[in-house]
């Protein structure tokens, strides 16, 4: 279509045709598409996402609805809840990013669970939880406990039921070069194995690494821990009352500490000696 | 300072949370979270409109089993108003004189531990704390964490 006015070509996305409803986490989610290979990749990114808790199902409704489509020139559209949400030409990018905001949908809307953006590794049946930002070390920290035979539950959330206990969350490892580039790597790759069971939370650990900088950690309180843990509490804004009642249940009986740290072999095996 | 002030503990927007020997507060409105130590929890759950700061001094001395000044009470109250945990705001107490000072005064003639309120602010979005995925730079200038605000490289990373 030629615009009127400025006599440039104008694109829009191709209308939705196609969609699937999936449930995660007790959350349900609408696909929408404008063809069958976006929706086909759509679903497989989700499945991804979410580390195969996907069960498509049979439902008019939906907490969450995405969509998806492409316009004449290869643009791809993503669409949130009926807001345009990002455009892009690489289909990797595209989906990768699809892929996180997919995951972040479920994680904030799930009813009977809180996610914690961290690092979570299984030692002698309890979880060590590390939470920090993007790029704030937690796959190098979990890679490493995972070399010294720690199990592989998460690099991405600790997800907590109403019991406090950690669910795996076990994607495979998100590693970055030096040049920012992203790979996925399964944990066996490591010679690791990934946890199957929930288990209770031995210890939290608060640290970002720091050049120089030495594991001296000082012991926080209950309370200064879930201050720490707020910030990557994925519904603390949706679901606050549920989600700071699970944090408090989840590390109320976990040793807090919290310290800059050097390299991450240094910490894993200071850490791992304790229990 | 005014003694015979009456505050009045905020309810409305606020999530709380009790934890062992300390109250979690997290403020709906402005997305701030708190940790009132014991002493400055007590204190703000005395705050009910009917006491006045004598009364709560006298309260709190009860249930803390140690000498509680008015200038401690004042000195909860002081951060109470501060983070807007009262219903009204309180102009402070102790006017031309820093806390730390106050802190000094009261800390070595206190056998309980100072009222302390511990604040922070989360990010507004759960996507800006994390994660740094992107399809334009566009999306980059508000991941505020990440090692590139104004690229988006193409990994799909705000990152060079």
């Amino acid at each position: 279509m030629v615009s009127a006015r400025s006599g440039k070509t104008l694109n829009y996305p191709r209308p939705f045709d196609r969609e699937l409803v999936l449930e995660s986490y007790g959350v349900t989610v609408k696909i929408q598409s404008s063809d069958a290979d976006l929706l086909a990749e759509a679903e497989k990114t989700a499945r991804t996402a979410l580390v195969g808790s996907v069960k498509i199902i049979e439902s008019m409704d939906a907490k969450q609805v995405f969509g998806v489509s492409s316009d004449d020139t290869g643009t791809l559209y993503l669409f949130m809840n009926g807001e345009r949400i990002a455009t892009d030409t690489l289909k990797k990018r595209f989906f990768k990013f699809f892929n996180g905001l997919l995951r972040l949908a479920v994680a904030e809307h799930a009813p009977n669970r809180v996610f914690v953006h961290a690092g979570v590794v299984g030692w002698k049946g309890k979880a060590i939880i590390i939470p920090a930002k993007s790029f704030g070390g937690k796959t190098t920290l979990v890679a490493e406990f995972v070399r010294k035979g720690a199990e592989y539950y998460s690099d991405e959330y600790a997800v907590f039921d109403e019991k406090g206990l950690v669910h795996p969350f076990p994607r495979d490892l998100s590693v970055r070069d030096n040049s920012f580039k992203e790979r996925d790597i399964p944990v066996a790759e490591f010679g690791g194995i990934a946890g199957t069971e929930p288990i209770p939370v031995g210890a939290v650990i608060i640290t970002e690494f720091e050049e120089k900088g030495e594991w001296l950690p000082r012991k926080l309180t209950v309370g200064q821990g879930i201050m720490e843990l707020i910030p990557h509490t994925i519904p603390r804004n949706v679901n606050t009352k549920f989600a700071l009642k699970v944090l408090n249940t989840a590390v109320s009986d976990a040793i807090i500490l919290k310290s800059h740290r050097g390299e991450a072999n240094d910490i894993a095996l200071n850490l791992l000696s304790i229990y | 300072m005014n003694n015979s002030q009456r505050p009045i503990a905020r309810k409305s927007g606020l999530v709380v949370q009790e934890v062992p020997d300390e109250v979690l507060v997290y403020d709906l409105d402005s997305n701030k979270a708190h940790c009132l130590n014991r002493s400055a929890a007590m204190i703000w759950k005395s705050c009910d409109g009917n006491n006045s700061v004598s009364d709560i001094a006298k309260l709190v001395e009860g249930q803390a089993g140690g000498k509680v000044t008015e200038d401690f009470v004042w000195l909860a109250i002081d951060q109470l108003s501060e983070n807007n945990l009262l219903e009204k705001q309180i102009s402070s107490a102790f006017e031309g004189t820093s806390r730390r000072e106050v802190i000094k005064k009261i800390g070595l003639a206190s056998v309980i531990a100072i009222p302390v309120i511990a604040s922070l602010v989360a990010p507004q979005s759960a996507l800006a704390a994390s994660s740094c995925a992107c399809t334009t730079p566009g999306n980059c200038a508000v991941l505020t964490g990440c090692p590139n605000l104004a690229n988006c490289n193409s990994s799909g990373v705000c990152a060079p």
